[in-house]
């Protein structure tokens, strides 16, 4: 069922959701981007229609809203650890269908990697209910086709906001309640079916990569990146963390343990207890980052590859390096590799299939 | 929605145990037996956590009935804390975690175990299992090496290694003494009689270049790689597969290891 | 010298932002570039006075300006009357200035072309909307008879060179922490030790700790932190230096006298520069750097007449003295 509202009636509406859920969604932070007049697109909580941000991507991902960037896992005294595991509301997140993808990556991670589910993750997840936002076409960095993460039906609602009317999509019945008396129409979400950029993936064969990670292009990449982790703060599918335990300084005694999120584009990644570090170049940090996120993830889980395709890590590139473009240029090199030294000819395979 | 049930405990959450004994090792490098019947297998390690300190992952170095042993080096901060306990203090862990070294597999079989300095904390289990359980091997070798006098660990063990098993070769990297041959542990694994033992499984744990430099003495000895073990070392912040940091490839150092056989990580590039 | 006959009043001539030549006969209009951005049509008039009526070359003036050498003193009127709808376009249209443009060509040089840096539509280190500050300013002191070099930039980087103007205005950020956000990364940190004053530091948890004296709003934190936890605070703030110079006696950098003012502060403060000339220089606009009118009023006094009727913004800092240093090529000037 589709229903037509003006803002009014959506305002209404969002109030008695409120009362229910926390509504999450994109919102405009006027003059506080990264650069000066430029505005930053989070999430937060909302409560009107008006605070959405429905016509632009946001610069940050949803995942801070399951995955606090600094989340308090339990809090001490002399001798006790105490949980902070409070009870979660219900959610509510606008959000494109790359990032509702991107959530089920982070499943993967929190809730089966390890064969143990994370307490934390899961108490926030389990009463998440996705509300797809229109991508309007989406925009120049974009690559969900090519990814496969432009569809979605892990959602509750849909939603097409436009100057003054708001088009919704109702998928779960559980929510026909908050539509009573409202007009129907005949809206439908309209999935993005080509995006600007293409990209396409390298096949890789397990014994290539050695070869792989001696190939050039990490250098030239090594070279470009500043190694600042912004790509990683920005992606919705980057899960991983360290965990810090802090002391009061009102009172030594007492304490918390943390955990904030990790990079492993900073150097310290896989730094050990005594100095050595295994990832030393920037070089060597791309190429960890680009095949966890094409190549490793997909291995390991037999499933689909862990980069969504939102272009998040593109745009918020301070020297102006594109995944996409990287991606691209990867695969050509592979194909080098594969044609040259193993005599065979490439075949390509489509990722989205 | 995930359908995920499992979440009853926070696995997050450490336990409280207490530390019976605290033996010194070296200057640098402490035993601290825990009290702790848990069934824990050799290879195993837990994430010892203080608090307001932090977290490590810690290999299990000595595994009874009634107790574990942790053989804990003074390196980083935890450590340097852990150093402050005393007998009868409480300390917190999570465990035990990852796989443990393949008994069954190796069960009628020529072992060699090759440890450079502190690896041998995480073999000593395996050696002491195969201390009380000898008769589950055709044959032993062991091999370790410390970097000089000071660094020496287990020392009452070594000798007791040395009358038990087939063979032993322990070596200094610096220092001369009677009873150890000088020079890079590594050097020695020529010395056994490979030709002889037609069917060998290889334990390799150590620093990183020990470990390189095993792999590349083992392949100039024509050994069948595949049947060599390792065990691994990374940095990790919850020893669960969540964090990422000891991720190599598509392993988990922490949930596919720490023991991992060559084959499983030839294809790996840190 | 060339046996010319040639009688010209060079006081008016240069008063009407034409220089005088070494060239007996000649001399070299000075257009004005406020900010120093005009649109690229405005560039068209410079091509065809150069060509029409200079020697055929173009000098980028050292204050920014257009600059036309070879101009005969006889085509002055001509090259006037040609101006005027330059003049129209860049300092009405485009800058607001209230005044009437006849054909005489510029009605002072007093007031000096306000140089600045590109700003922040164009720079990532800029702070503020350099052009626009420059044309509001522009409509405030122009055209005044009161000499007064006025240099902005976006940044504390100070690329054009603020500290040798009279005044020196530098777009300042007040950057917020928000703590939740932070992952203890420590790149603000790298960021503040190797572009600016080194006031952050990595505590114990991994967080940061911000020694405020120092901080010089240069917002280098900001573009360095991954994950947002340095926000742009929307207000811009400046920073003003005074009494910075060139010259062949004793030259200085200008010192601070405001910091973090908002552009409310700033504009009302340089709206009494003028009375303050006027006063010390008994209502007879002569040229003299700002410095040393300051130096003549003393700081003190000039401090209580520029900033008269200026409410100051809650986060603003005033200089309560300031300890001049010059380079002295001619010594003990202080001494009287």
């Amino acid at each position: 069922m589709a229903f037509s509202l003006n803002y009014q009636k959506i305002d209404d509406i969002l109030a008695k959701l409120s009362s229910d859920y926390d509504i999450y969604a994109p919102v405009r932070l006027v003059g506080e981007g990264k650069f000066s007049a430029t505005d930053r697109i989070q999430y937060d909580k909302i409560t009107r229609a008006e605070q959405i941000v429905y016509n632009e991507k946001s610069d940050f991902s949803p995942r801070e809203i399951i995955s606090p960037i600094t989340q308090t896992l339990f809090y001490f005294t002399e001798n006790e650890f105490i949980e902070n595991l409070p009870e979660s509301r219900s959610i509510i997140i606008f959000a494109r269908p790359c990032d509702i993808n991107a959530f089920k990556r982070l499943d993967k991670i929190f809730l089966e990697n390890g064969d143990f589910a994370d307490s934390y993750y899961k108490s926030r997840r389990d009463k998440v209910h996705f509300a797809l936002l229109d991508c309007k076409g989406g925009w120049e960095s974009c690559f969900c086709v090519s990814m496969g993460t432009n569809k979605t039906s892990d959602y509750s609602l849909a939603v097409n906001f436009n100057s003054k009317t708001v088009e919704i999509e109702v998928n779960d019945s559980s929510f026909n309640k908050y539509f009573n008396d409202i007009k129907q129409c005949s809206y439908q979400y309209n999935f993005v079916k080509k995006n600007k950029i293409e990209v396409e993936l390298p096949e890789i064969r397990p014994e290539q990569i050695e070869k792989i990670s001696d190939l050039q292009i990490w250098q030239e990449y090594g070279q470009r990146c500043k190694s600042c982790g912004s790509c990683t703060a920005v992606c919705p599918s980057c899960s991983c963390f360290t965990t810090r335990d802090i002391s009061y300084k009102e009172n030594k005694k007492a304490g918390e343990r943390r955990r904030v999120w990790a990079s492993c584009l900073h150097p310290d990644f896989t730094e050990m207890a005594g100095g050595h570090s295994y990832r030393e170049t920037a070089a060597a940090r791309i190429r960890f980052r680009t095949l966890h996120k094409i190549y490793d993830y997909k291995k390991r889980f037999d499933t689909v590859n862990m980069c969504v395709g939102c272009g998040r890590c593109t745009d918020t590139c301070t020297q102006l390096i594109s995944f996409a473009t990287l991606l691209n240029r990867l695969s050509q090199e592979i194909k080098k590799l594969s044609v040259l030294e193993e005599g065979v000819e490439y075949v390509s395979k489509s990722s989205s299939s | 929605m995930c359908q995920n049930q499992v979440a009853a405990k926070n696995h997050l959450k450490p336990i409280a145990y207490q530390v019976e004994q605290i033996i010194r090792q070296t200057a640098q490098e402490y035993i601290f037996r825990i009290t702790c019947s848990e069934e824990v297998k050799p290879g195993q390690f837990y994430e010892i956590s203080l608090p307001k300190v932090g977290e490590a992952p810690i290999s299990v170095s000595s595994i009874t009935a009634n107790y574990l042993e942790f053989t804990i080096r003074k390196v980083g901060k935890l450590t340097n804390y852990t150093f402050q306990l005393k007998a009868g203090d409480t300390i917190f862990m999570r465990g035990p975690y990852g796989n443990n070294f393949p008994l069954e597999k190796f069960k009628g079989g020529n072992l060699i175990v090759l440890a450079g300095g502190t690896g041998f904390c995480a073999v000593n289990s395996l050696l002491e299992y195969y201390y009380q359980n000898y008769n589950q091997l055709k044959s032993l070798y062991f091999l370790t090496g410390f970097r000089n006098q000071a660094s020496i660990l287990y020392q009452n063990r070594l000798a007791a290694y040395q009358a038990k098993f087939t063979q032993t070769i322990y070596c200094l990297d610096e220092e001369v003494k009677a009873g150890f041959k000088q020079g890079f542990v590594t050097d020695y694994l020529k010395e056994l009689p490979l030709n002889k033992l037609q069917d060998y499984y290889l334990v390799i744990v150590g620093p990183q270049p020990m470990m390189d430099a095993a792999l590349k003495e083992c392949k100039q000895l024509n050994l069948a790689l595949e049947k060599i073990w390792f065990s691994l070392e990374r940095r990790m912040s919850c020893g669960i597969g969540k964090c990422g940091h000891c991720k190599i490839g598509d392993k988990y150092v922490c949930v596919d290891g720490p023991v991992f056989n060559y084959s499983a990580i030839k294809n790996l590039i840190d | 010298m060339e046996k010319k006959n040639i009688d010209i009043d060079v006081s008016k001539l240069t008063s009407n932002c034409f220089r005088q030549s070494k060239v007996k006969g000649e001399c070299m209009l000075q257009m004005r570039v406020p900010g120093a951005v005009i649109k690229a049509e405005h560039l068209k008039y410079a091509v065809e006075i150069a060509e029409k009526w200079g020697n055929g070359d173009f000098h980028l003036g050292t204050r920014q300006t257009l600059s036309i050498p070879g101009i005969k003193y006889e085509d002055v009127s001509a090259v006037n009357k040609f101006l005027q709808s330059y003049i129209k376009g860049v300092e009405v249209d485009t800058c607001g200035v209230e005044m009437e443009v006849d054909s005489n060509g510029y009605a002072t040089i007093g007031a000096r072309n306000i140089m600045a840096c590109i700003g922040n539509k164009h720079c990532l280190k800029a702070n503020v909307n350099t052009t626009e500050l420059a044309r509001k300013l522009e409509k405030q002191i122009f055209p005044s008879p009161y000499h007064i070099k006025i240099g902005i930039s976006g940044c504390p980087n100070d690329c054009a060179k603020g500290h040798f103007n009279d005044f020196g205005i530098i777009g300042l950020v007040k950057p917020e922490y928000d703590y939740e956000r932070c992952i203890g990364c420590g790149k603000c940190v790298e960021a503040c030790q190797g572009h600016a004053t080194r006031v952050l530091t990595l505590t114990e948890d991994k967080k940061i700790s911000k020694d405020s004296c120092c901080c010089v709003g240069c917002g280098e934190c900001i573009v360095a932190c991954p994950t947002g936890a340095w926000r742009r605070n929307p207000q811009e703030f400046y920073r003003v230096t005074i009494g910075g110079r060139a010259g062949k006696q004793y030259p200085r950098m200008g010192k601070m006298f405001l910091n973090f003012v908002t552009e409310e502060v700033l504009l009302k403060m340089l709206a009494n520069w003028e009375s303050f000339s006027a006063d010390v220089l008994n209502h007879k606009p002569v040229y003299i750097h700002g410095g040393h009118l300051i130096d003549r009023a003393g700081y003190y006094n000039f401090k209580d007449k520029i900033l008269a009727g200026v409410d100051l913004n809650p986060e603003a800092e005033v200089a309560d003295h300031i300890y001049w240093a010059e380079t002295e090529y001619r010594a003990n000037i202080h001494v009287k």
